[in-house]
């Protein structure tokens, strides 16, 4: 039974996995990820893991995977273009470190012979809770540090430049924007350049109206 | 052999339940419409069967006959798959939650618990199967070719990620007092005091965020953005007809039981009915149906509150929803937890 169950959801990750690499449309590839991501979950399921299964779907199916979809709809991002190998080295080299990965497989197959215990209480929650705030502590705070400097990070590389002032929010639809980002000739044609030196210029300029526009 | 009528038991629980789940979302959308009328001051569907009772079979022949369109320009595969998974996600959680205690059938030795499954995680899982529902919302706003539905697709799945963290850290207060993600277990933790160890007495802010976050996340009015008519025409279900946009419809439906259930399960104390247990003697059949009856009660409850927050309330602005998620639900899950956590560390035996 179990066995079964192995080789229908490896089958399935496998089948997946090979059509994120296949396909041309990355939204296609995304949607065949998470077929991935579903299939292993169910796999340590089989394998008597729950709790990691069940985090295997909330963190990579339900979080990363919804904000890789959701990039991939804003940007609206065509499908790729068949186009010609530029890097000419690259498929000898995929070649043989795809050679040397089947040779790692197979020697683990032939060589290593250490059936795994039937009972084993490595994917419960207990188990992953007091070794992870006992014996990996250390490494559990650093990787939270880790990923609160990546926000911090993502959020000032995301406001650089772009931030509009407290004031020139009050004016609908401006965006302040440097000088040297500017250019005039691309701009569209529901887009007025307005250069002054306050809020309330420009917003005269604009012919509205600050005060009435306050937000919040 | 043993294994083939476990899987054949199974097999007709969960059919049970299915029909149980398909018969309530009918009833709700009914009882929405009469309420949402009574709150109105006007009547509501009330000409099919007495008083109405068989609108729903008449709305449901309705959405099998009307015509089926796909938009030529749509991407088909994913534009018949969205609503499968929308539907899917929100049936699969169905089969973690207790319904009741285990019953023993009169004159017998057989007993039966009512829940379909036991699960060491059933909390993470009803928690992971939800998260992955929003993809039916996205897919459908994408594959549609149509700029409403994708703007709806991409409000949805901004909002549903954003209130997923408060969700979630609403949910730890619980875990925190019960000390197990076993949905089951958590409804024993709470019988202690006659059966009125309700854990909404013990954590009532975790409650509250959890409640909002949950509407949220159901995408039901004040925070039914993606679908602002005003705005959006219908958002990511623009293009749907027919029966795709029923299971939408139904997704929708039993999205609000299963938070419900899950509301109950967590907060006002699952099957523990007050008192119930001195009465009747654990392991009796009456104590079992006045606990299942008691269950339903109290999800019956929350789903009234989803209808009378309907005809209520005004629908969010974009802005003041990311706001409220933020900077107000948020923080408010944090403090939850801290409280809780505290509770918990200075009154272990409590």
């Amino acid at each position: 039974m179990l066995t079964l169950l192995f080789i229908l959801f490896a089958g399935m990750a496998i089948g997946c996995a090979l059509a994120v690499v296949a396909q041309r449309n990355p939204l296609y590839s995304a949607i065949s990820l998470i077929g991935v991501f579903i299939s292993l979950s169910c796999l340590y399921v089989t394998l008597a893991a729950p709790f990691i299964a069940a985090v295997q779907v909330i963190v990579y199916a339900g979080a990363i995977m919804v904000l890789v979809v959701f990039v991939i709809m804003l940007l609206n991002i065509e499908q790729e273009e068949r186009r010609r190998n530029r890097l000419k080295f690259l498929v000898p080299t995929a070649i043989v470190l795809a050679a040397v990965l089947i040779a790692e497989v197979a020697f683990m197959l032939v060589s290593v012979n250490n059936p795994t215990p039937a009972v084993s209480d490595i994917g419960l929650t207990s188990s992953i809770g007091s070794q992870l705030f006992t014996r990996y502590l250390l490494p559990f705070e650093i990787t939270s540090i880790l990923l609160l400097m990546a926000i911090v990070g993502a959020m000032t590389l995301a406001r650089r430049g772009g931030l509009l002032s407290a004031e020139a929010r009050l004016i609908p639809g401006a965006q302040q924007l440097p000088l040297s980002l500017v250019d005039p000739n691309a701009a569209p044609d529901d887009l007025r350049l307005v250069e002054t030196d306050s809020t309330e210029a420009a917003a005269r300029l604009l012919g509205v109206d600050p005060l009435n526009t306050k937000r919040d | 052999m043993e294994t083939a009528i476990d899987i054949g038991l199974k097999f007709i629980a969960i059919t049970v339940a299915f029909v149980v789940v398909l018969f309530v979302v009918a009833y709700t959308v009914l009882a929405e419409r009469r309420v949402l009328g009574f709150i109105q001051g006007r009547l509501g569907p009330n000409r099919v069967g007495y008083g109405g009772v068989l609108q729903p079979f008449a709305d449901l022949l309705k959405f099998i006959l009307k015509e089926d369109i796909t938009p030529d320009k749509s991407t088909r595969f994913i534009y018949f798959l969205a609503p499968v998974i929308a539907t899917m996600a929100a049936l699969m959680t169905m089969i973690v939650y207790p319904f009741g205690p285990e019953i023993r059938i009169p004159f017998t030795s057989i007993t039966i618990p009512l829940v379909i499954t036991h699960f060491d995680v059933g909390l993470l899982y009803v928690l992971g199967v939800t998260s992955v529902g929003v993809y039916g919302i996205m897919l459908a706003g994408w594959s549609s070719n149509n700029k409403y539905s994708l703007m709806g697709g991409l409000r949805s799945s901004a909002q549903m990620i954003s209130y997923e963290l408060a969700l979630g850290l609403s949910l730890i207060g619980v875990i925190l007092l019960a000390g197990t993600l076993d949905l089951a277990q958590i409804v024993e933790r709470q019988s202690a005091w006659h059966g009125m160890r309700w854990f909404i007495l013990l954590n009532p802010l975790g409650f509250v965020v959890y409640l909002i976050a949950a509407i949220a996340e159901t995408n039901r009015v004040p925070f039914d953005l993606p679908e602002a008519e005003t705005e959006l025409v219908a958002g990511f279900h623009t293009e749907y007809s027919a029966m795709k946009f029923a299971l939408f419809f139904l997704a929708e439906y039993i999205n609000m039981f299963t938070v419900s259930m899950l509301a109950t399960t967590l907060f006002l104390g699952g099957w523990n009915v007050p008192f119930a247990e001195d009465i009747f003697g654990r392991g009796t059949f009456l104590f079992g149906l006045v606990s299942a009856i008691g269950f339903l009660l109290k999800v019956i409850f929350f789903l009234f509150i989803y209808i009378w927050l309907r005809g209520t309330l005004p629908r969010f602005r974009f802005d003041q929803l990311m706001n409220f998620g933020w900077k107000i639900l948020l923080p408010l899950a944090l403090i939850s937890i801290f409280i809780t956590a505290t509770l918990v560390f200075a009154f272990p035996n409590f």
